[in-house]
């Protein structure tokens, strides 16, 4: 096994392990409505920022986003997520909880794939 | 020495208050005449606020008021000497920001398809925008109220600024900023008055010698 293979497979090790590492349990639904089939485990962030909307007045806001291994993704029927801009289609969603359980849902704004380690972050918007 | 107390607004303060005032009472007014008409009052709904640069808390997701806010601040003045006079009166040019932050939020659509929070933000904030320049420029406001301290008000520009692309949040927010150029008198502390002399004034007919105007003046130094 080389060097890269060992290290996607270690990307394994670290994104999904959900019993003692930071693996998470993460929804994802396509803009035709499929869902991941198994569970699909990843990192999730959600923390809070300041932003200057160029006014030079601060505003508080949030960051989301989540990291998933691409191979996972494929093994739970889904394709590369993307940020979807026509407003005619549905856009990629993505749900998680935060750690005291209460329930988020996303749609994926960006999607940073790493074809080289095999693995895709996506930046989140809120999405009600 | 000075000896009053200075213990007074300036005009520009005065002024950058009136704006707000009248942004905040407009806004009131328009949602009670939105509501007569049948419309969403909430769709003319801002939230005023004046020098202001705490981080604006009220924009998080958790939030349930989406409506636009608008901060009222007061950026610069320029003095014109040609227009004033060296003791009393200076004639000024203030530029009072309104700042106004879109927030939007990308949401579900039913029927097919979704809204997207960026174009979301920027429809609200260039709804703020209208209504800010609509209401301040209005026939009613033509000297904002203040009539002798203000000589022209004027929107010097509107920015509307592009959303960052670093650091992509999860919900959107575009600023905009009216920059309004009002022109307003400044008044400084004047010298107390003495009486030098009293000048008195009779006015008589030559005919008979009635006096037909009588009148005292404290003449005092100039």
């Amino acid at each position: 096994m080389s060097l890269r293979q060992l290290a996607e497979t270690d990307l394994g090790l670290i994104l999904e392990d959900g019993s003692t590492g930071f693996g998470w349990p993460i929804t994802i639904t396509d803009p035709s409505g499929n869902t991941n089939t198994d569970e699909l485990l990843g990192f999730s962030d959600d923390i809070a920022q300041i932003i200057d909307p160029d006014t030079g007045q601060a505003v508080s806001g949030r960051l989301a986003s989540v990291a998933i291994r691409i191979t996972r993704l494929t093994e739970v029927g889904l394709t590369l997520p993307r940020g979807i801009a026509d407003s005619g289609s549905k856009p990629w969603v993505v749900e998680f909880n935060d750690i005291n359980g209460n329930p988020y849902t996303f749609k994926v704004a960006q999607s940073n794939p790493d074809r080289a380690l095999g693995l895709v972050t996506c930046l989140l918007e809120l999405y009600a | 020495m000075i000896a009053e107390l200075i213990d007074k607004q300036d005009n520009f303060e005065v002024v950058r208050d009136q704006i707000a005032a009248i942004l905040a009472t407009e806004v009131a007014s328009q949602m009670a005449l939105a509501t007569t008409a049948g419309k969403d009052p909430d769709d003319w709904k801002l939230r005023i606020f004046s020098e202001r640069s705490n981080p604006w808390e009220q924009l998080l997701n958790e939030q349930t008021d989406r409506s636009p806010i608008v901060n009222v601040w007061f950026d610069n003045s320029n003095f014109d000497p040609a227009a004033s006079n060296i003791s009393e009166r200076q004639k000024t040019e203030g530029v009072f920001n309104i700042d106004c932050y879109g927030y939007g939020i990308s949401s579900d659509e039913m029927g097919g398809g979704h809204n997207p929070g960026d174009k979301e933000a920027a429809l609200e904030v260039h709804k703020a925008l209208r209504l800010a320049r609509n209401i301040l420029m209005a026939a009613e406001y033509t000297y904002l109220g203040l009539r002798g301290v203000v000589w022209q008000r004027w929107p010097q520009s509107i920015t509307v600024f592009q959303p960052q692309l670093d650091g992509r949040q999860m919900q959107q927010i575009v600023g905009a900023r009216l920059a309004f150029r009002v022109v307003f008198n400044e008044f400084s502390p004047q010298v107390p008055a003495e009486t030098l002399e009293l000048v008195s004034v009779d006015v008589m007919r030559t005919e008979d010698g009635e006096i037909v105007v009588e009148a005292d003046y404290d003449y005092t130094a100039p």
